[in-house]
This record gives structure tokens, sequence and C-alpha cells, in this order.
């Protein structure tokens, strides 16, 4: 019996179709990052709707077959259905067979069946007795339809909202972080309820007139009272009794005011993780993604130019440059960008969603630091950082940084362009820059343009006023300057074009819009 | 007769890539360290000789041929470069001087303090590094061509032999395959640039005088100035 059971659990646990299937179920109930979630969880708050509308809706009138059928059985089913997933999906049991069993082989005993069971018991019961699972599980009792007094738990549908709108989890958390304010709050107002309520008791109670007849309604003044609602129904009439109320009322005002400040200061506490959530949230659903590291003069350029066509996230552990950064309309999060940490806090697969890691602080410390950090993680990602210090190439280099940029190389190699060629270097300034209108391009070749074009001169650029620089074949990594008209095209060739930007837009369009007949 | 130099005020790693990059340009250049400057080990093997803002700079008229010099002003205190600038530019009206600046601001002010042209480091690296990513090839083509690390090259020709070209305009000839070169742009007589295709450089008839830029192999170029031309 026992290998029976250690077999069942290795088999399943091994079995990739059981884990797949235990994934996906886990995915679309639990996993917030999951796009489908969202479906499940909207088709479930339709459905918390429908069945509390059809509730009201039973008051006052005879409910059809139907409604009934639909209230009582598939709607409650499809709860049950969901309440038994959540408890599959939630802890593995063959995890912890396995577990107990490895542990028991190695101190080379028998392995502990009951034990076993006890410990999947208690962790199942744990979920079992959490405040959703109880929700969950309340919600289904409408099921249970003969009991007209049970009708009353579909209002627990309602409470299942909680589980699928994140603002209420939101709302939730926010409010769970002032849980030492709050037990002080109402240790407070449960000892001035208390107190006057029995002071009132006694001054009131058997004065002519009075209204405060017994000790539950001394306590439901109180109540009213220290809420500040003051109904009027109930009043003292004894100056001693007015005292109290005057105490009471006092108190009351010292309550809801603490209570105010206590829930806004939580919400406040709160911004800026929510702020957080949300930015690691949208994200995690962007495909190519720029990293940007340091939040320096040069990153702050790099940033300006990349934003206008693509997605960049800056991280800096400096939360005054992340505040530049915000305030430039860049995503920022305030990461330490050489920590592991802040790479896996953002729940992104570097290697498929990032396009490029830019390490842009002015420092060559922190540019390997942060190269290295990144290569720890990946092997595969394009890592680009600048250089301040020529002597230091070799280290950036060894930490796996794959474009090196020295800023004063650049100012000897544009010395050296101006003092020989001053006008082809503004020419070919204008054009990278682009300001003149006139704007040099690649135009990479796919499968789709080359069943169209065969050779250079089917391309017809002269057409479009373009001027053909060359080929960059990625095959060879060579670069074929004024290729020859007959120059057959290759899959993965780029075309360097030079010319006005509408007409080499138009030049795209074309080259992808004609399919030889 | 004074001699034609390069004349480098700041003595920083700027200057050493500066100096490695001129030398096969420049007979002659000359370091100048202000006072405060730190040492600089690359060149001190080479003269450097040690200025102060309060230096008079006619000196310089004595020595260096300052119309067909050039001037790099590469002070790392952005303030310092942009007084220095000014203090030659009073002085010589038609020294030619490039300046570096950290940023976009001191670009301008040094701009209005008489640098001919000025190098904004950080837009300058900004605008390569976003070049890298997002036009790679082309950056790459470009840097070769720009920096001579391939064997094509970029050159100014000014036409000498407008006969050949029979009154033809830019756009109707075929540069890559008479001359094996490309014709980039037309410098007009203010010294602004006109791309071939645009309206105004297709309705230009060849002349003499008219300055190209072209791009191609050494030796095509070569042939080319000797057909129509004179390098300039």
């Amino acid at each position: 019996m026992k290998r029976l059971i250690i077999d069942w659990a290795y088999f399943l646990n091994r079995s990739n179709s059981y884990q797949k299937i235990k994934r996906f179920f886990y995915n679309f109930l639990e996993n917030e990052t999951y796009k489908y979630k969202k479906y499940f969880d909207f088709f479930m708050i339709m459905l918390i709707f429908l069945s509390v509308s059809i509730l009201i809706h039973e008051v006052k009138n005879n409910l059809n077959d139907f409604l009934l059928y639909l209230n009582t059985y598939i709607i409650s089913f499809i709860f049950f259905i969901e309440y038994i997933l959540r408890l599959w999906v939630t802890s593995s049991v063959t995890d912890i067979i396995i577990k107990n069993y490895e542990n028991d082989d190695m101190l080379g005993r028998e392995f502990r069946v009951y034990y076993t069971f006890y410990k999947i018991f208690r962790v199942k019961l744990k979920y079992i007795l959490s405040v959703k699972a109880i929700i969950d599980l309340l919600a289904i009792i409408p099921f249970f339809h003969q009991l007209r007094l049970l009708r009353i738990f579909v209002l627990f549908r309602v409470f299942k909202l909680f589980r699928y709108a994140r603002s209420f989890h939101m709302f939730t958390s926010a409010l769970a972080s002032k849980k030492f304010e709050f037990i002080t709050l109402l240790m407070f107002s449960s000892i001035v309820i208390f107190v006057s309520s029995i002071l009132i008791y006694v001054m009131e109670v058997n004065s002519v007139g009075s209204s405060i007849k017994t000790l539950f309604d001394a306590f439901y003044w109180s109540i009213v009272t220290i809420s500040t609602v003051g109904y009027g129904d109930i009043s003292p009439i004894t100056p001693a009794g007015q005292f109290v109320a005057i105490v009471v009322i006092i108190a009351g005002i010292a309550v809801l005011a603490f209570t105010t400040s206590i829930v806004v200061s939580a919400f406040n506490e709160k911004l800026d993780e929510t702020k957080e959530m949300k930015i690691i949230n949208d994200i995690a659903k962007i495909k190519k993604l720029y990293i940007i590291c340091g939040y320096e003069n040069i990153a702050k350029e790099v940033a300006k130019q990349l934003i206008k066509n693509h997605h960049i996230l800056v991280l800096d552990e400096d939360p005054e440059r992340i505040a530049n950064a915000k305030q430039d309309g860049i995503i920022a999060l305030n990461y330490d960008p050489g920590n592991i940490d802040s790479y896996k806090k953002l729940r992104i697969n570097i290697d498929t969603q990032v396009k490029a890691i830019l390490c842009l602080r002015e420092s060559d410390v922190e540019n390997v630091y942060t190269t290295l950090t990144v290569r720890s993680i990946t092997k595969n990602v394009y890592i680009l950082s600048l250089l301040m210090n020529d002597i230091n190439k070799d280290k950036l280099s060894f930490a796996g940084v794959n474009e090196i940029l020295y800023s004063k190389e650049f100012v000897g190699m544009i010395a050296r362009e101006f003092t020989g060629n001053p006008v082809a270097f503004e020419v070919i300034h204008a054009l990278r820059s682009g300001y003149t209108g006139i704007e040099i391009e690649e135009i990479l070749l796919d499968n789709r343009i080359l069943s169209s074009f065969i050779t250079v001169a089917e391309l017809n650029n002269v057409k479009f006023r373009l001027v053909l620089l060359g080929i960059y074949r990625q095959e060879h990594k060579r670069f074929f300057f004024s290729p020859l008209e007959t120059t057959i095209l290759e899959h993965g060739d780029c075309l360097v074009v030079i010319g006005n930007s509408v007409f080499i837009e138009e030049f795209k369009k074309y080259l992808h819009k004609k399919i030889r007949k | 007769m004074n001699k034609v130099s390069a004349l480098i005020f700041g003595c920083n790693s700027s200057t050493n890539e500066i100096v490695k990059n001129i030398q096969s340009k420049y007979k002659e250049i000359v370091v100048f360290k202000h006072k405060t400057e730190p040492r600089n080990l690359e060149l001190e093997r080479s003269d450097v000789e040690i200025f102060d803002f309060g230096d008079t700079w006619e000196f310089l008229e004595d020595i260096y041929d300052l119309k067909n010099s050039i001037v790099f002003c590469v002070l790392e205190d952005d303030a310092e470069n942009i007084f220095l600038t000014i203090s030659l530019r009073a002085t010589f009206k038609e020294l030619n001087i490039i300046a570096l600046s950290k940023n976009k601001e001191s670009a301008n002010k040094l701009t209005m303090a008489g640098a001919n042209k000025v190098i904004p480091m950080v837009q300058t690296t900004a605008a390569i590094i976003s070049d890298i990513l997002e036009k790679p090839i082309v950056t790459e083509v470009l840097h070769n061509i720009l920096y001579e690390k391939s064997d094509l090259k970029i050159a100014q020709v000014e036409i000498d032999n407008e006969d050949y070209f029979e009154g033809k305009y830019p756009a109707d000839i075929e540069w890559g395959r008479k001359y094996g070169v490309t014709l980039l742009s037309i410098i007009n007589d203010d010294m602004s640039s006109e791309f071939i295709y645009s309206s105004r450089a297709k309705h230009h008839a060849i002349r003499n005088g008219d300055i190209f830029v072209v791009v191609g192999y050494e030796r095509d170029i070569n042939e080319f100035k000797q057909l129509i031309g004179k390098d300039i």
C-alpha cells in the first residue's frame, strides 16, 4: 500500500500532462499575470451579479423554472467546481508525499503514511479555513435550495467579488497594513462604549420619563452617540446622564477623526506600492522593451530619443533621479539595477521581452557591476554600456558587454572628420539627425519582398528619388556599396537607402505591396 | 612663414583622443594646459604649454598661421571653456574654433561665444547610442565611412570641368555605374547642402565651382576627381 502511494505520487509528479493541466488551472485561478485570467474573473463577476439579481427578483415575484434551476444548480455547481479546483491547485499533495518519503528514506526509517496524510490534511485545512475559502464555501450553500433560510447565503456570493477585483485587494491590503492602529481604536471605542453604557444605565434607568429601560437600550444609545449618528430616539434626561453624553460625543468625534486619518494614511502609504505594481503589471505585457540602468545626463538624452518609438524602463537606485525620470514622462522604478532581485520583481522574461539593457551610469564601476548582475541572469540579452575611462574597457568587455561606447573616442573621431571633410561631416550629420527631412534608413528584405523582387534593378528606387547607398548582407556581415543592377537580392539583406522620409515610407509600402504575378 | 598647426587648449582624456586622431593631418599639434589642470601622463612626452585665463593671445599670431590653423577648446569645465573661447574670438576674428561642451545649454553659449563648431558630448553620445539601437546597420556603415574604418570614403569634390557633363542635371546621371561613386549632396553658395533629389538640386545644371559630396572607394573617388574636379 505504501509503495503504491509513493509510486502514484512520483508518477503524477513527473507526468507532464498532469503538471500541465494543474499549471493551467493555477494560472487561470490564481496567477494575476496570466493573460486569460481576467476573462475568467469577468465571467465569475457576471455570474455573481446574475445570482444576486435573481435573489432580488425573487423577493416580490415568482421565479420561473429556468431561473430557479440556473441559480440553484448551474451557478452553484460552477462555484463548487471552482472551489474544488482552488483546493487542488493551492498546494501539491504529491510534493508533500515525495518530500516526506525522501526525508524518511534519508534518515533510514520507514515511510510514515499517517503523518504524511496528517500534513496534507493540515495544509488543505489551512486553505479551507482561510477567509476567501470560507466565503467561497458559503457561496455554494444556496445549492441547498430547499432550506429557504440558506438562500440568504446568496449574498455571500457578493463577497466573492473580492476575489476577482484587484482594487478590492488593494483596499483590504491597505487597511490590513494599519491593523495595529485599528485594534487600538477598537479597544478605545469598546472601553468608552462599555463604560458609558453602564454609566448611562445607572444614571437614567430609574429616572421618570427616561427612555432607557434596559442595559441593551443603554448600549444602543452609546453606539449611536459615539458613532456621531445620534438618532435622538433615546436621549438622557438627568444632568449626570447628559454629562456622560457630552463625554461620549467628544470621544465619538475623536474616534471618527482617528478612523479617517488611519484610512487616509493607509492609502497614502500604499499609493506608491500600488503605482509600482501597476507599472510592473504594465511592463509584463510589453513584448519589446529597453531597460536603461541609471538616469544621469547621457541616459536622459537616450531615453528622450528612444521613447519616441519604443517602450523603455528606467531603473535607478537614486530616488531623486527616478523622480526626474517620472517628471520626464518615463516609466521608472526605484530599483537597484545592480541587484538580481530588481529583475526578479519585474516578472519579465529578459531573453524574450528585453531588446537591450543599456548601462548608462557615468561610472565604470557601476556599469561593470550591473553588467555582471544581468549576465548572471542571462547570457543572451544584448548589453550596451558607457565607458568613462578607457583603461576600464577590458573590464567591461570581460564582464560581458556587447557594445562599449567611449564618448571621448567620438570626440577624437569627430575632430578628425571635421578637420578633414567639414562639409561631408555636416552632410552625414544632417542625414543621421534627419532634421532636413532627408533620412538614411535601413530596410530589411523579408520573404514577402523577395517574392516580388529578385534583382537590384527591380527595386526601382530612383522612381522614389532614393539613393541606394548599398546592401548589407547579414549572412556575411558585409556591406556591398552601390551594388550592380544585376545583383540578386537574398533573404536577410538590408537595403541602406537615403531620401526624403515620406518617399522612404512610400518605397517601403511599395516593396511590401508588390506581388509578382 | 608661420606654421599651420592644431592648437588644443585643455589637457585631459579628450585631448588624448583628439591628438591621436588628427596627428596624421597636422604636422604640429600644440597642447596648452591650464595651470590648474591635473597632470596628463599620456601627453607629458610631447610639448605642453602652460596658460592662464589672464594671458593675452596676440603672440599666437607671431608663431602660427592662424587663418589655416585650427583651435580646439576642450577644458572640462564648461564655464572656463566658454571664457577661453570668447577670449580667443575677441582677439582673432577669423580663427577656426572647435569647442567641446557637456550639454546643449553650454553648446549654445559656446556658439554665442564664437565657436565655429561645438560638440555637445552628452547629446552626441546619446544620439550615437540611439542610432546603434534603432538603425544598427546604418550606424555601422556611416561610422565606417566617416571614421575611415573601411575602404569606403566620403569626400568633397569641387567641379572644375563642367563641359564634361554637358549641362546635365545631377539627378539624371547614373553616378554609380559611370563613376563608381554615389553622389549624396550638392553644396549651395551659402555652404548649406542640398540632397541630390531635392527639387532645387534637380533643376541645377552642373557648373564649375559646384561642390559635390560623394561616397565611394578611394580609387574611384580619386579617378572621379581627376576626371572632373579637384579635391578641397
